[in-house]
């Protein structure tokens, strides 16, 4: 008959009175630990959560806490007959593993094995089966889904605000305001605009917005007759960009004015793209540079070439590291949000302008949980902050 | 039927990556990927497009005589040089531990090449900062005092001159620089959230051409 | 025209042709400066002086070739750190204009150097489209993503990759990234699998990452040619039997630390001029 607890007992009283041998146990002994298995909250259905925790006293603690002891999780289907199979190892003081890749309302159990030395492994009872089952709702994203719903309602409640006539200020934009000032003095010296919506693709954010900035910039350059250039670096965006551009010389009233080559593809890499920019910069030497989108190292290049051929120059990104550059080099920089604005000051839309409300307001909000969360954390009191914090 | 279709479906396709955000069943995630993998396929078939583009203009150039026309040519060659390498090659190192073509012109012409562009940007930061770095008010004068301190805490210098000069830097980087990154990012933020909801709920469409 | 104005004025061809004297000249005759270690780097190298001999760290080449200047040190001193420390490396790629050619140079190379085996002391899995789906996915099955490595051999085949199975199998996840890429791993992989996240990029990107630092979502940042040079630095001083190998990045801190000296010495020649100039126009 084999007594379990013995070999321990006797590994640990080793222990106790001096005996530096690792755990005196047989091939295969009991390991004693309260293992426990639960379905993973907030999942596909695909993964079940060990957490084990030493019976206090039965295990040498130089075992337990010893950083280099790794444990063998073990598992194998209620249903299937076979032999439990290794399906991880992790380090035993971490006390918790999570198995995924399981098959949904399919019962598993498992068992933990770890190896004492010397050959010798130390295997836990199997726990109680436990069943994968899938979840409707990530929990640990109820902050998330509170924040959005509260933008949400911001600015859709201001957007409907507009719509019954309530009167939504913004202010100046000098980037903006310039747009006209570019355009008419690129149509005085009769030379083109040379407009670089980013290197970005048009699921970006900020090249939608350039796009529609391309779009006011295209209705001035049909009326006024003035040549537009637009290379790009995404063929989406050639692609969107074509679509407004068009769509702007129709409005205008000069479809036939419109080509489709001054819409155009150069390459898929940076720096080649800014090598050939630079160059349609250097050779037709644009009255107007319009740098507006997502950028990344290329800005300086960009806007210095444009700076050294004297166009007049309006920038916007939301990245910050290349707004620097931008301020250095151009005539006019707008920051960040300034550009997602654009939309709404250019076309004085009330449903747009109400989503800018919407959003200031939303800023207004986070000012105050950050003043809020800084009070308190500096109060000590830290579950403000943290519930921001898990994802 | 025609505004209204790719309305209805720009909507759904920017709703329900969110859906899946929040909703974790296989049903859900499995066709976020799909999404994924839609994009990813609309993306290389696109690039035909820009392809089309690009051949079409520079052709137009050097048939034309145009500015720069020898540059045309030059991409045109380049480019049909590298998609018969790539077509019809293979790629990496050969069996006699040479280079294949495609492999080779990559190595020893195009990454030359990148690692020249991102070179000129030192020069240019130079004349940049030459022109730009003005004491023309209190706010230009702050911003040139905080230069000059992280570039000069940067190198060895800056210690030389004092052991201060480098943690003055890295106070600069870690709290007056990370507030002003923080504001700007989160105000971006809150712009691109924004123009989603636009799109999500069908007030901006630039993907009809309407700004 | 006062002389001033004319200084203000001057060609930028001369500025340039100083500043490409003032980074040849270092090269020819290298100074030797010192270098002075920074809290975010060091964080970054403790992270993985922390970790035991047979822990996997997953290393992305999010790079192209315009920025190994910069990464390619880095590269190399994080992977003759990991070997010493007897770490093993899990290398991949998820930027596509050269990453994975990256990695391959870089993997290559140093295997050579300190006769490390392939698909045991590191694996090259190669490239994967799709950014953060493919960054998603990992969390789940590695092996679902990359099914083979850059040679064709099987991920479980792979004596290395056999036990990894997703990032909760290895200790740390470092990005050598350009562009967006470092922060989908910081906000996306750290966030959502919480695995520990470092990143070394380019100086221009390091700025934007120290908010991340100070909210703890990476351990650390290596920026720019400095932060490889410390990197190296580290190495070195942990590991002395390590001396004498190429130390790309503190060669490059010579040309880095005369170049930001003339560019100083340029912002306050003009400012100089600048204010002489108003003088004589208020005069």
């Amino acid at each position: 008959m084999r007594v379990r607890g013995l070999p321990v007992a006797l590994g640990i009283g080793a222990a106790v009175f001096g005996a530096a041998a690792p755990l005196p146990v047989r091939a295969e002994a009991a390991l004693p630990i309260v293992l426990h298995v639960a379905d993973t909250p907030s999942d596909d259905g695909s993964s079940l959560t060990l957490t084990w925790t030493p019976d206090p006293g039965l295990l040498p603690e130089s075992l337990a806490e010893d950083a280099a002891t790794e444990v063998r999780i073990e598992r194998r289907a209620v249903a299937d007959t076979a032999a439990f199979a290794r399906v991880g190892r992790v380090p035993f003081r971490d006390g918790a593993f999570q198995d995924s890749g399981l098959e949904p309302r399919t019962a598993y159990v498992y068992r933990l094995a770890l190896a004492a030395g010397a050959g010798d492994t130390l295997r836990s009872a199997a726990a109680a089966p436990a069943t994968p089952r899938e979840n409707l709702f990530r929990t640990q994203r109820v902050n998330a889904l509170v924040i959005t719903l509260l933008m949400t309602a911001l600015v859709v409640g201001f957007i409907l605000a507009a719509k019954r006539g309530v009167s939504l200020y913004i202010r100046r934009i000098s980037g903006l305001d310039a747009i006209d000032e570019a355009v008419g003095r690129a149509t005085e010296m009769g030379r083109k605009i040379l407009y670089v919506p980013g290197i970005i693709s048009v699921n970006e954010p900020q090249t939608l917005a350039s796009l529609g900035i391309l779009g006011y910039v295209a209705k001035l350059t049909a009326r006024y007759g003035t040549e537009l250039e637009v290379p790009n670096i995404d063929p989406l965006t050639m692609a969107a960009a074509r679509e407004i551009v068009k769509e702007a010389y129709l409005e205008a009233g000069a479809p036939e004015s419109f080509r489709e080559a001054s819409v155009h593809y150069l390459t898929a890499d940076q720096f080649a793209y800014a090598a050939a920019v630079n160059g349609i910069m250097v050779r037709d030497k644009p009255a107007a540079n319009f740098l507006i989108g997502w950028f990344a190292a290329e800005s300086l290049l960009l806007s210095e070439t444009g700076q050294s051929i004297g166009a007049i120059q309006i920038a916007g990104t939301a990245q910050v590291t290349q707004l620097p550059f931008f301020v250095a080099a151009c005539d006019y920089t707008m920051l960040g949000e300034e550009l997602f604005a654009a939309s709404a000051y250019l076309s004085q839309d009330p449903l747009i302008l109400g989503s800018i409300k919407g959003q200031d307001m939303m800023k207004a909000a986070i000012l105050a949980v950050i003043v809020l969360g800084a009070i308190l954390a500096t109060a000590g009191v830290h579950g403000f902050a943290d519930w921001f914090a898990a994802l | 039927m025609k505004r209204q279709i790719p309305i209805l479906l720009a909507i759904g396709a920017s709703l329900y990556p969110v859906v899946a955000f929040f909703v974790p069943t296989r049903g859900v995630t499995r066709f976020n990927q799909t999404l994924d993998e839609w994009m990813v396929i609309i993306a290389s078939f696109a690039l035909l497009l820009g392809i089309v583009s690009m051949i079409q203009v520079n052709l137009a150039k050097v048939r034309r005589r145009t500015s720069g026309w020898p540059f045309g040519l030059i991409v045109l060659v380049a480019f049909a040089i590298m998609a018969a390498f790539g077509v019809f090659g293979r790629q990496g190192a050969r069996p006699d531990g040479g280079l294949y073509p495609f492999t080779w012109v990559f190595q020893f012409g195009f990454s030359p090449l990148q690692s020249t562009m991102f070179s000129v940007l030192a020069f240019y930061v130079a004349s940049a900062s030459y022109r730009a770095f003005r004491v023309r008010n209190v706010e230009a004068t702050l911003l040139l005092i905080g230069a000059l301190i992280i570039m000069i805490g940067r190198i060895p210098l800056g210690e030389m001159i004092h052991p201060v000069v480098p943690d003055v830097a890295e106070w600069i980087m870690k709290f007056p620089n990370t507030a002003a990154q923080r504001g700007v990012i989160i105000g971006a933020a809150l712009g691109a959230a924004a123009m989603s909801i636009r799109v999500m709920v069908g007030i901006e469409r630039p993907y009809l051409g309407k700004s | 025209m006062h002389w001033a104005k004319q200084l203000l004025l001057v060609d930028r061809r001369i500025i340039f042709l100083l500043v490409f004297l003032g980074a040849l000249i270092p090269i020819i005759r290298p100074i030797g400066l010192g270098v002075q270690i920074s809290p975010p780097v060091e964080a970054v190298f403790d992270a993985v002086e922390r970790l035991r001999p047979g822990d996997a760290i997953l290393l992305s080449f999010d790079y192209g070739p315009s920025d190994g200047p910069e990464l390619d040190p880095m590269a190399n001193a994080i992977l003759r750190h990991c070997h010493k420390k007897g770490v093993k490396v899990v290398g991949i790629s998820l930027f596509p204009l050269g990453g994975v050619d990256m990695g391959i140079a870089r993997l290559n190379e140093l295997a050579t150097e300190l006769q490390a085996q392939d698909g045991t002391d590191w694996v090259n899995l190669g490239y994967k489209d799709g950014g953060q789906a493919a960054m998603k996915a990992m969390g789940e099955d590695i092996a679902a993503v990359f099914p083979t490595d850059v040679n064709g051999v099987a991920y479980r085949d792979l004596p290395l990759t056999r036990d990894i199975r997703a990032y909760r199998d290895m200790k740390l996840a470092i990005s050598l990234a350009t562009s967006v890429l470092g922060e989908w791993w910081i906000n996306l992989v750290n966030a959502q699998f919480g695995i520990p996240v470092a990143v070394g990029t380019t100086a221009v990107s390091a700025p934007r990452y120290y908010a991340y630092m100070e909210a703890q979502q990476a351990i650390g940042v290596i920026g720019g040619m400095k932060g490889a040079s410390e990197y190296e630095e580290l190495v070195e001083r942990a590991y002395p039997e390590l001396k004498g190998l190429s130390r790309t990045a503190t060669m490059g801190m010579d040309v880095q630390s005369i170049v930001h000296v003339i560019i100083i010495f340029f912002i306050l020649f003009g400012n100089l001029m600048f204010l002489l100039t108003r003088r004589v126009k208020e005069a």
